[in-house]
């Protein structure tokens, strides 16, 4: 006689369950409660992780920005406490001795600049002076047109990219502006785009919704900069992890400079990578503790299944007793306990997920916005489908106990029972 | 050979002190026979009667069932045995509460594997033969000791077993009931040639079989043939 799974052994392992109801629901409940808290706490450490990711978003995660600082040490006849600038021969020097990086892109910033259409002025506001492949290290959100290019840049033309905000006060009517000209210190400059990016956790040279971003070269003459550049933003290619980069850029640079290259404050290096990990390591932990109290909750509701389970077994010792006077095979009988096991685990496990699933998805709506989905709170399918196998799995262990003990349950202790 | 042997069987309990209960006990039920076996408490009737039915082990000796030797089986086997060839009639009933009278009925086919529209008519076939077809879909505690006791005899006889071992069959009913049970057993007896073994400590009861086999002090004493049913002053129960 071999262990059957139908529609009968279905029913006996329901009507057994269903016999003590308050019971099996409040048993069920502690799974379901573990379950639930498990999802419900992954599925929010997630969501939480994704909401830090929006904050970052559109920023190259393996970004490294520097700037020239004032010396702190003296080198090769140099006094300490020297100021000197990055020139925009350092771009070519970099991206000639480094074949392992990928994009080397100046940046010029000019401050508190105002901008005039007509007879509205937009003050406040940043002129960033840049080149074409800025936008592979910070992305911009294109709403209207197009952001500058390279023949912008070679042939030092008068156009401009406008932020959110700059957009926002100088075309109060909306619509698209590019083809309109503005007016930033003396000179005209084309609208060809205008970014709608937010501004993000991460800012370079400010906030991108005040920015107004020109040409580097036409920044360069307007302003009578001459060969100097105040950034330097560099990514490296697939495959190099940017720590590993970062200190023969610092000896290319300064020394090109005649600086210290062992002087951390004249060259400051700021390397996004290191913020990502740290945001990265946090959630780790965040998941490993959600991990650890899910599971904790989760596998006391076991623990109180498989005591149920005992009590039971202990309460239906005569039924056994009687089951196995009647021909039923202590095999039968450990299947039956086991079952009722997985069975009780399962659904009370399945009702966790399905409820957490509700309630994720609630959070979902009603973080919505404009009906664009923010935020993914949403337990991914597989972490689900790994949930329920291993509901299976602690139900199987939560049974052994109890059905060990009810094979050892005699025939005869069915008629000593009375 | 007769349908039950029983040759030198011996048992010992060992609970911290050995207590021998059997002390080689012979015995002989032939076919179609309705025997009682006698005793008074402590004689060692219930250990026979588990013997009998396969639910104990015995230590030395050789217990022949239609022809099958029961020894040294695993639960397994022994399972099997009880299922296919020993219906249980059991004093306190032993019926599933939580099962109606027809669901108890089946659940020795359920453990055969039989399917469930096979094994439903059957149920309901056998509990109009005890008369009970209004009672079928109702639970063990909506219904008389008497009924419930027939729904047991109905369990014992489906999966249609070489003998019936009726442990106390009405040791829990009235004088009346107990009278209509010991009826449907002699009739199912008579009409059907079941072999019937009644363990009980009840002349009354015993006075209703063909064959009274008394149990003393763990052998078998006296073998008394009743087909005239007088072994017992005035062969009223109770």
């Amino acid at each position: 006689m071999k262990l059957r799974f139908d529609t009968d052994t279905f029913r006996e392992i329901l009507d057994s369950l269903l016999r003590n109801k308050s019971r099996s629901l409040l048993t069920g409940f502690g799974v379901f409660w573990g379950i639930f808290m498990l999802m419900l706490l992954s599925g929010g450490g997630r969501g939480f992780k994704q909401m830090l990711e929006n904050e970052f978003e559109g920023f190259a995660h393996n970004t490294c920005i520097i700037f020239a600082n004032q010396t702190s040490k003296p080198f090769k006849g140099f006094k300490e406490g020297r100021n000197w600038e990055m020139t925009y021969d350092d771009v070519d020097l970099l991206k000639n001795l480094m074949p392992e990086l990928d994009v080397v892109s100046p940046t010029i910033a000019l401050w508190g600049k105002s901008i005039v259409r007509g007879d509205i002025v937009s003050s406040r506001a940043v002129v960033k002076g840049t080149r074409a492949d800025y936008a592979l290290i910070e992305t911009p959100k294109l709403k209207y047109g197009r952001y500058i290019n390279d023949m912008d840049n070679a042939q030092e033309r008068k156009v401009c990219v406008i932020g959110k905000r700059v957009y926002n006060e100088l075309f109060p009517e909306g619509g698209d502006p590019c083809g309109q000209r503005i007016r930033i210190d003396g000179a005209f400059y084309s609208v060809v785009g205008v970014n709608w990016s937010e501004g993000s956790g991460i800012n370079i040279n400010g906030n991108a919704a005040d920015m107004v971003v020109i040409p580097i070269n036409q920044a360069r003459k307007a302003y009578n900069l001459g060969n100097t550049i105040q950034l330097l933003c560099f990514t490296a290619k697939e495959g190099f992890v940017m720590s590993d980069l970062t200190q023969r850029v610092r000896e290319i640079i300064s020394r090109a400079h005649y600086v210290d290259p062992t002087d951390e404050q004249a060259l400051f290096l700021l390397n996004t990578q290191l913020i990502f990990g740290i945001v990265d390591n946090l959630f780790k932990g965040v998941n490993f503790i959600i991990w650890l109290i899910g599971l904790g909750t989760l596998l006391a509701g076991v623990v109180g299944v498989s005591n149920i389970m005992m009590v039971s077994v202990r309460e239906r010792t005569t039924e056994i007793g009687i089951r196995r006077a009647i021909g039923a095979t202590p095999r039968q009988i450990l299947g039956q306990i086991i079952s009722e096991s997985i069975v009780l685990t399962l659904v009370a496990g399945m009702s966790g997920i399905v409820f957490s699933v509700l309630i994720l998805y609630g959070v979902e709506l009603a973080t919505m916005e404009d009906g664009i989905l923010m935020v993914a709170y949403q337990v991914p399918f597989w972490t689900a489908l790994l949930a329920a196998s291993l509901l299976a799995i602690l139900g199987v262990v939560a049974g052994l106990m109890p059905a060990a003990r009810a094979m050892q349950i005699k025939p005869v202790d069915a008629m000593r029972d009375e | 050979m007769a349908l039950i042997e029983l040759q030198g069987i011996n048992k010992t309990y060992d609970n911290g002190q050995p207590l021998h209960v059997l002390k080689g006990v012979d015995l002989h039920i032939e076919r179609g026979e309705f025997v009682s076996i006698m005793g008074a408490s402590g004689s060692g009737k219930s250990t026979l009667l588990n013997i009998l039915g396969i639910l104990d082990n015995y230590d030395t000796g050789t217990y022949h069932l239609d022809g099958t030797l029961i020894k040294n089986l695993t639960e397994k086997q022994a399972a099997d045995y009880r299922n296919r060839m020993i219906g249980f009639i059991f004093q306190s009933f032993n019926l599933i509460g939580f099962k109606t009278a027809v669901e108890n009925v089946e659940l020795p086919l359920y453990y055969q594997g039989v399917p469930r529209k096979k094994r439903h008519d059957l149920a309901m076939e056998y509990l109009d033969k005890m008369g009970l077809t209004p009672w079928a879909s109702h639970f063990p505690n909506e219904m008389s000791g008497g009924q419930k006791q027939r729904v047991a005899i109905a369990r014992a006889l489906i999966t249609q077993p070489r003998i019936i071992l009726a442990d106390e069959p009405t040791g829990a009913l009235d004088s009346k009931t107990s009278v209509e049970v010991m009826a449907l057993l002699k009739q199912l007896n008579q009409q059907d040639g079941i072999t019937i073994i009644v363990v009980t400590h009840e002349g009354g009861v015993a006075n209703e079989t063909d064959k009274i086999i008394h149990i003393k002090d763990g052998v078998i004493g006296e073998i008394e043939e009743n087909t005239r049913h007088d072994a017992w002053e005035g062969s009223v129960m109770k």
